[in-house]
């Protein structure tokens, strides 16, 4: 039982560690108010490991916060490691449940382990591919012509309908 | 199915949300980098969710146990179109408990059928229902869960479990039916009773040639004959004790239970009244249905407040037939129980009262304040007790680590002492 809890919240403080190093490599020039955002990251995430709810949300928005402030205070280029950095935030919200899931007095089978561990690396992996086509569609010229207009007007649809579907269900 | 939805959900749409405003606010792309994966979890999370169609059977390998005995509970489980994670759980009466886990969580993939064997173990006697089987389905990543109900309830009835006794308390009138008990008066038997003189009709195997031949004329054995007895089990159940998981009226049950089966043993006819807030009767009957009609009402039997005046008259006459023993199983809490038993006394009833002690689970802390109020208590109990023996009942006390055996040889020894009218 500890094991199953306290192997993927060990893996949530890890990827919540991964990020916060990420975000200090890149902010060197504000790493005293990016200190104080990870801290308070850290202690919402310490908070939500025990408890668990909707402070596990909080933890994850000051952590991605902490990051994109890093990138704003450093400017300049894209970031190529944000698809990583985005990852990793997920998959810290993720382990976390997983771990406090596994808090519940529950005999469980062996197979459920890995089948949530299997549908964790999978949406790992497309996360992965979502944000790294983001960032390469950001590194594209912008183009013109009717096929990127029809890319577009597809895009808002699609957001459109899976906002609406969403609502729906 | 009740749907709910995992917190995370909307603090990941949250996020998402957040993280592209805050790229159109800054002009830059790490933040919808960041909401990416979090759309992609969003909007797995809505295709993922699918109400599991499961259906549940609850079964157990009987439907009778002692107090005690551990039994096997089996939850099969089949779905057609499968479930990701299916945590299931049977709630227990407190008369029960789970030997090793309670709950289990299953993976049933399309068209798979499961069996779950709990193992239980009664700790208390009733009747007791089981189930429904309470279900939670979960999707892989538990973003939605349905929480529901399945199955229908079993009925288990636990027997208390009985005492060994190597003797009862023989009541002092029998009936005219035949059965094991050597009655008082003379008539035919197999026990020797007394010598008398020959009269026109005896039975000439009735001689008793020895004697005859000592005194010169004819003289005949008399036997004591072998009746039956009717015996009521009066359980009192206007108040009891409990304490730790254990209480007056439990034992009480357990004692009725064992003298129920012990007078029917010896084709005894054997009632019950369950006296308290509420009344329950059983006429004097004899043979092995009547100890299960005994003992199913014995396992309905609980403590029903009540604050109504109650006295015998309420009792369908027939309950409390003449000449019987009423064996009262009381902790002599109540007012009302006591006045009731004195009434039966002076109804001229064969009274014997079974003080179930309450003495371990009301001791107070030594040197505490109770300790003076406890010892008022106690006397005021002995001064009943006493009224009790002034009128010829026997009241004795069942401790708790004592076997019911001892206060039962306790009536005897009183009975060879004094003999009540």
């Amino acid at each position: 039982m500890r094991t199953r809890v306290l192997v993927p919240a060990a893996g949530a403080a890890a990827a919540y560690g991964g990020v916060v190093a990420d975000a200090f490599v890149r902010g060197s020039s504000v790493r005293p108010e990016l200190a104080a955002g990870a801290g308070l990251g850290a202690l919402l995430l310490v908070v939500a490991l025990a408890r668990g709810g909707v402070i596990l949300g909080a933890a994850l928005g000051v952590a991605g916060a902490t990051y994109v402030g890093a990138t704003v205070a450093a400017g300049g280029n894209v970031d190529a490691t944000a698809p990583l950095v985005g990852v990793l935030l997920l998959l810290c919200g993720e382990l976390a449940a997983w771990s406090l899931d596994e808090r519940l007095p529950i005999r469980s089978d062996e197979s459920l382990a890995w089948h949530r561990g299997a549908a964790v690396g999978a949406l790992a992996l497309a996360g992965l591919t979502a944000a790294a086509l983001v960032i390469a569609l950001a590194a594209a010229p912008p183009g013109r012509g009717l096929a990127w207009t029809l890319a577009g007007a597809v895009a808002a649809v699609g957001a459109a309908g899976s906002g609406i579907w969403l609502a729906r269900r | 199915m009740t749907r709910f939805t995992s917190s995370r959900l909307p603090a990941y749409a949250a996020l998402a949300a957040g993280g592209l405003v805050a790229g159109l606010a800054l002009g830059r792309v790490e933040p919808v980098a960041l909401a990416a994966p979090f759309v992609l979890a969003v909007l797995a999370g809505a295709a993922l969710g699918r109400e599991p169609r499961v259906s549940a059977r609850l079964s157990l390998d009987r439907e009778r146990a002692l107090e005690g005995d551990e039994l096997t509970a089996s939850i099969d489980l089949s779905s057609a179109d499968g479930a990701a994670r299916l945590e299931l759980v049977v709630p227990l009466p407190g008369e029960l408990r789970a030997v090793g886990d309670l709950a289990h969580a299953v993976r049933l993939r399309p068209g798979e059928e499961r069996t779950i064997e709990l193992r239980l173990q009664c700790r208390r006697w009733g009747a007791l229902s089981l189930g429904p089987l309470l279900v939670r389905g979960r999707d892989v990543l538990g973003f939605r869960s349905w929480e529901g109900e399945l199955g229908e309830p079993r009925l288990l009835r636990v027997y208390p479990s009985e005492e060994t006794l190597l003797s009862l308390v023989p009541p002092l009138e029998t009936q005219v039916f035949a059965g094991n008990q050597v009655s008082r008066a003379r008539g035919e038997g197999i026990e020797f009773a007394d010598l008398r003189p020959w009269q026109p009709g005896d039975r000439v195997r009735r001689v008793n040639w020895r004697a005859s031949a000592l005194r010169g004329e004819i003289w005949v054995n008399e036997q004591h004959p072998e009746r039956n007895t009717d015996v009521v089990l009066f359980l009192d159940t206007f108040a009891e004790v409990r304490a730790q998981g254990r209480g007056t009226l439990d034992r009480a049950v357990r004692a009725a239970a064992t003298l129920a089966h012990g007078y029917l043993q010896r084709k005894d006819k054997v009632g019950l009244v369950g006296f308290g807030g509420s009344l329950s009767w059983l006429l004097p009957q004899t043979g092995q249905r009547q100890l299960y009609a005994i003992v199913d009402t014995l396992l309905t039997s609980g403590i029903v407040r009540s604050f109504a005046l109650r006295d015998v008259d309420v009792l369908p006459p027939r309950t409390l037939p003449p000449k019987a023993l009423v064996l009262a199983l009381t902790p002599l809490l109540d007012d009302r129980t006591a006045a009731v038993l004195l009434d039966l006394r002076a109804r001229g009833y064969d009274l014997i009262v079974v003080e179930v002690s309450t003495l371990e689970l009301l001791a107070p802390e030594p040197g505490s304040s109770l300790e003076l109020a406890h010892r008022l208590w106690q006397l005021s109990r002995e001064a009943l007790r006493w009224r009790y023996e002034q009128l010829g009942v026997p009241v004795v006390t069942w401790r708790e680590d004592v076997p019911l055996a001892a206060p039962l040889e306790e009536v005897n020894s009183f009975r060879h002492l004094a003999r009540p009218a």
